[in-house]
């Protein structure tokens, strides 16, 4: 297993490569002089030629991503364009409340989604698989900022219980979980459906399996064949499947984040984007797509943990 | 080999054809995939002839008549600044469907070509897969923030984006239908008679691929709507005062709970639209994959 997980090491190092050179080359297609924006619009040309040095601008490009990757190494992500706070602060700052959304969402989606899958998977054909595989395909089709309004005007405004403009609080404060019941049942909303899919797939897999006849035949009961025997080979792919699900729950998240203006990493990279606040938004991409590296290395690693036959290879 | 008499004088073998006529028939008996298509259908004829069903300007303002309710003014209202709303939802679905259609072609066109190489090379295989698995491992969401900041938020930028995304899957389908088809008899025949590579690839392998690739692009056109709206939901896409559908349901934030359907319109034109690309994708698998077939 430790050779596998190496392995799947190695293979990030050229992605991890190619992320960060697309950061260092979103900074090189700038028009403006970074050199000129901090030094500030009326310094004289001597002060700007000094930043420039200071900073390596005059160096080649290949020696420009070294110092480039210096300074990513030790945290410095340079400073906001529009109110010049670091962006490794502000990233701080978003990180948390993104990761407590999407927590706060696939803690109800994925248990739901499972529970929808297995009972679709164990009376195939009938009526309730139908018209649960027909909810399921409906979740997949729907704007995730549709649910996310609907919810807003029903529960906001039409009946007035529950808050809707960012995080409330912290979430062991009952303000706090008020104020992320609405985000998440809208991001956990469109996640129901591709879960219980995933899960409907694997279990009619496992249903036929030569060890569930088996464990009929032993005159196991049926809630043991299905938790014991079916469900928990079934759950191997739809790890898998979840974890391929990750950039889907991430972009409904960067929706979600900008319907209730929650204050997570999404919104703020939305909002860099939109003011063209450059090194700002290639803090955020980076981040993001360094935090996806890592659940698509997590993912792996934990498929190898529940599947034995890839933890001896 | 024993198979080398398959007819290849024909584009498809006989069965084939008899296999596209009951795919047909069972495509139409599914209630659901026949209101499907009938929806695509519809959603496509709206769009391509926007400009003559509407009955206004999709760009003039009426500011006097701005936010009326359905009913009120015109059959659905207006919006914000007074502009019919069934001209807008008409124009935003022609805006929205030419965005998924240029994303689904030239991601596609791209990620096929890259496919058919991958299985028909395998000494390519390997460096072209792990370019793909690599393209594969970052949402499209990423991909949309990284282009729209480089070349700032627009409809190409989105284009781009989902066309970038598109790619892997694309090859990776194509790659693995073309590599059945490549053991087939026929294909050991094509090249004993010493016809060239892209003769096979464009006459043999191809048309055998089709209904793999059929299938995928029907499902993919679906995702890529609901993603290219949601980016221009975000800002990311269409600029205003272009119709298109996500950013009409931004625009009806600021009115929601006054106008509600400025936003509620164009979301359920997105909802309906997925969905019956969704439903027709599912379907058309289900008629095509021998496995699944009673």
């Amino acid at each position: 297993m430790l050779r596998h997980t190496l392995q799947r090491l190695l293979l990030v190092l050229p992605v991890l490569f190619g992320v960060l050179l697309v950061g260092f080359l979103l900074m090189q297609v700038v028009p403006t002089d970074p050199a000129q924006v901090r030094a500030g619009p009326t310094a004289t040309q001597d002060v700007v030629e000094a930043i420039r040095q200071e900073l390596g601008l005059n160096e080649p490009l290949w020696k420009q991503f070294l110092i480039y990757i210096g300074r990513l190494a030790q945290g410095d992500l340079g400073v906001s364009i529009i109110n010049n706070v670091p962006v490794s602060q502000e990233l701080g700052n978003t990180i948390g409340p993104t990761l407590e959304l999407m927590v706060a969402s696939l803690i109800w989606a994925i248990p739901l989604g499972m529970l929808l899958g297995t009972i679709g998977a164990y009376y195939r054909g009938s009526l309730l698989d139908r018209a649960i595989m027909a909810v399921s395909v409906a979740g997949v089709s729907l704007p995730v900022f549709f649910l996310g309004l609907g919810l807003i005007w029903l529960f906001g405004f039409k009946y007035p219980i529950l808050p809707f403009t960012g995080r409330t609080g912290p979430l062991w404060t009952w303000e706090g979980i008020q104020g992320i019941i609405m985000p998440a049942i809208t991001l956990g909303g469109v996640f129901v459906g591709p879960v219980a899919r995933m899960t409907r797939t694997s279990v009619l897999d496992e249903l036929g399996a030569d060890h569930v006849r088996t464990a009929r035949a032993k005159g196991l009961g049926e809630v043991t064949v299905l938790l014991r025997h079916t469900l928990r080979n079934a759950l191997v792919p739809v790890v898998t499947l979840i974890g391929l699900q990750i950039g889907f729950l991430l972009g409904g998240a960067v929706v979600t984040e900008t319907v209730f203006s929650w204050p997570g990493i999404g919104r703020l990279a939305v909002g860099a984007i939109l003011s063209s606040d450059l090194p700002m938004a290639q803090g955020t991409i980076i981040v993001l797509s360094l935090g996806f590296i890592l659940i698509n290395l997590a993912v792996d690693v934990l498929y190898a943990v529940l599947d034995p036959r890839v933890r001896g290879a | 080999m024993s198979s080398v008499s398959d007819p290849l004088q024909q584009n498809l073998p006989p069965v084939a054809v008899a296999r596209r006529v009951s795919v047909l028939r069972m495509l139409l008996s599914d209630v659901g995939a026949c209101i499907a298509l009938a929806l695509v259908v519809l959603a496509v004829l709206g769009a391509a002839f926007a400009p003559w069903l509407s009955p206004t300007d999709p760009y003039g303002n009426d500011l006097a008549n701005t936010l009326k309710p359905p009913g009120e003014f015109g059959l659905l209202g207006t919006d914000g600044q007074g502009r019919d709303m069934i001209t807008r939802l008409l124009f935003g679905l022609r805006t929205t469907l030419l965005m998924g259609l240029a994303s689904v072609v030239i991601g596609g066109l791209i990620g096929g070509v890259i496919g058919f190489a991958a299985a028909y090379y395998p000494r390519l295989s390997g460096l072209l897969m792990r370019l793909m698995d690599v393209l594969l491992s970052f949402p499209a969401i990423l991909f949309g923030l990284a282009i729209a900041a480089i070349f700032g938020p627009g409809l190409p930028a989105v284009i781009i984006a989902l066309a970038i995304a598109t790619i892997p899957l694309m090859a990776r389908v194509v790659r693995g239908s073309a590599l059945v088809v490549l053991q087939q008899g026929y294909i050991e025949a094509a090249r004993s008679l010493g016809l060239g590579d892209l003769h096979i690839i464009l006459r043999y392998v191809l048309p055998n691929c089709l209904s793999a690739i059929f299938v995928f692009v029907t499902l993919r056109f679906g995702q890529v709507i609901l993603l290219g709206a949601a980016l221009s939901f975000l800002g990311l896409g269409a600029q205003p005062p272009t119709a298109e559908l996500g950013a009409m349901a931004a625009d009806g934030r600021n009115f929601l709970f006054f106008a509600p359907h400025v936003s509620v319109l164009p979301s359920i034109v997105i909802f309906v639209i997925v969905l019956a690309f969704n439903v027709l994708g599912d379907a058309l698998r289900d008629a095509l994959d021998p496995k699944l077939r009673k």
